[in-house]
């Protein structure tokens, strides 16, 4: 395991850049030495970004197997694929709304020349003039556009600020926000692609920049055989160590759990809030298929512990209170839906009879039926959490609770 | 060709479902529960008739399968 230095902003920004590595760290490289990677740190940490074109960046991709790094794991390859002709554009989404991630802002902030390469890589092979860095909070912004400048192709790269909120991060939301509309998902589910915009998550471009310097082989080394390389992970909750890990895929859960000082786990909240609460079974493989096989979606690699000291029914009450308001209010299943689900949660950590069906009910109610996968994401983080915790449930309809306090270990909007 | 519905337009007028039932259904606060969105190609009358009437212009007709239900 490498510790990886972190010193503080001397700011107001709360922000917390802790990062640290299990195995050799890849994107987070050259961070043991210094907070931020500069143009002449990263180019003697990484060496140059070596020329591409459209043919060999996928066969790149094709050799590497390269999922994207968002929320929904979409393959970058089938992005460039079913990219529309006519003028292109390349979005490096780092609006980060997921309240419990921070791995994008991480890479922004500490190393943004990695991210930046490899989005100019696919614009010069998709042929789209310039770049725009899409991110929510002044901090981050201010930092990518100190990366750009230190660059001589700074007059491509642009970095805009797009408002915040957790709907708001979604692709389509980015990409009308970014043309003057409201960031807010459009009607209509068709992707970005369709208009020649190749948007893709910030570590995606990271995790780019370095397979085209080590070529499909080398960056195949580590991972799993059908998940190449490492991944990002947000670690939180109850852990001593809290912070932005790089491990290769494929990792067991133990070893992540015990690097991070973990307290006894109750439950694993994996892939954020639109992701799933899995049992804490130490052998569980992190990669997609890994955590798949054990019931979850490894969504944008975030992994919270919830610890036997809290209310585990609490917390759920909590985090689906938070998705409710966080709901867009375009559409009625999300607008009725999303509260009627909070409130069934609600109702069943105080113990009511019933609940348990409802929250199931209205779970499958809500699931597929809005203009953005916000319903769906809400409706598997309660029902996952159901299935996991029917001895709490028990416990909850018999004594009305189980005694101990919602101690807040799944974090809210804590960084807006 | 698909029956799908914008979400962020349908304001739950229910004429939809009054229209086609068997396609249709409602939730507990009126907005429509698609039970069946494949339609033949070329379409059927009833369920373009469906459409044209939509007050809010949400239900529509499309070539992908969108993935909203
Ligand atoms: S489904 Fe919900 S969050 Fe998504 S666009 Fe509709 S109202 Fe907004
Ligand atoms: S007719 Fe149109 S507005 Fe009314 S419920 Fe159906 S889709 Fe919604």
């Amino acid at each position: 395991m490498t510790a990886l230095l972190h010193r503080p902003l001397p700011t107001q920004d709360p922000f917390d850049t802790s990062a640290w590595a299990i195995g050799a760290p890849r994107l987070l490289a050259g961070l043991q030495h210094v907070e931020r990677l500069d143009v002449s740190t990263h180019l003697a940490t990484h060496g140059p970004l070596p020329g591409t074109d459209l043919a060999k960046l996928l066969a790149y991709l094709d050799g590497g197997g390269l999922a994207g790094r968002g929320g929904a794991g979409f393959p970058l390859a089938t992005k460039l694929r079913t990219l529309a002709d006519g003028p292109r554009q390349v979005i490096v989404n780092g609006t980060e709304s997921e309240p419990a991630s921070r791995k994008d802002r991480v890479l922004l902030r500490r190393t943004p020349h990695l991210v930046l390469d490899g989005a100019l890589a696919v614009a010069a092979a998709i042929g789209a003039r310039d770049v725009t860095v899409a991110v929510h909070d002044e901090q981050t912004a201010a930092a990518v556009r100190a990366a750009v400048s230190e660059r001589p192709d700074a007059r491509r790269l642009a970095v805009k600020i797009v408002p915040g909120g957790f709907v708001s991060g979604e692709a389509r939301a980015v990409v009308r926000a970014l043309r003057g509309g409201p960031a807010r998902p459009p009607g209509r589910r068709t992707p970005p692609t369709v208009d020649g915009v190749l948007l893709a998550n910030v570590e995606t471009f990271a995790q780019l920049a370095i397979l085209l310097r080590l070529g499909p082989h080398r960056f195949a080394e580590t991972g799993t055989p059908a998940e190449a390389g490492t991944t990002l992970l947000t670690v939180g909750g109850a852990v001593g160590r809290p912070g932005v890990v790089e491990i290769p895929l494929g990792t067991p859960l133990g070893i992540v759990l015990a690097a991070a000082h973990s307290a006894e786990p109750q439950a694993i909240v994996v892939g954020g809030y639109h992701g799933s609460w899995i049992a804490p079974i130490a052998q569980i493989r992190l990669s997609r298929a890994g955590i798949a096989s054990a019931g979850g979606t490894f969504g944008a690699g975030v992994l919270l512990v919830v610890d036997h000291a809290t209310c585990a029914l609490g917390e759920l009450a909590r985090v689906t209170g938070w998705l409710a308001g966080e709901s867009a209010r375009q559409c009625g299943p999300c607008v009725f839906g999303l509260p009627a689900l909070a409130a069934d949660v609600q109702a069943l950590a105080m113990g009511n009879a019933g609940a348990v069906a409802n929250a199931f009910a209205h779970a499958r109610t809500v699931d597929g039926r809005g203009a953005c996968a916000h319903p769906d994401g809400a409706a598997r983080f309660v029902t996952s959490a159901l299935h996991l915790l029917h001895d709490e449930t028990d416990q909850h309809l018999r004594q009305g609770g189980c005694g101990r306090p919602t101690l807040g270990r799944l974090p809210i909007g804590a960084t807006r | 060709m698909n029956l799908a519905i914008d979400r962020t337009r349908c304001d739950a007028h229910g004429l939809c479902h009054a229209l086609l039932p068997g396609r249709i259904d409602v939730d507990e606060w009126g907005f429509p529960v698609l039970r069946d969105v494949i339609v033949p190609a070329g379409g059927q009358p009833a369920v373009r008739r469906a459409v044209a009437a939509c007050p809010s212009l949400a239900l529509y007709l499309t070539n992908p399968p969108p993935i909203t239900r």
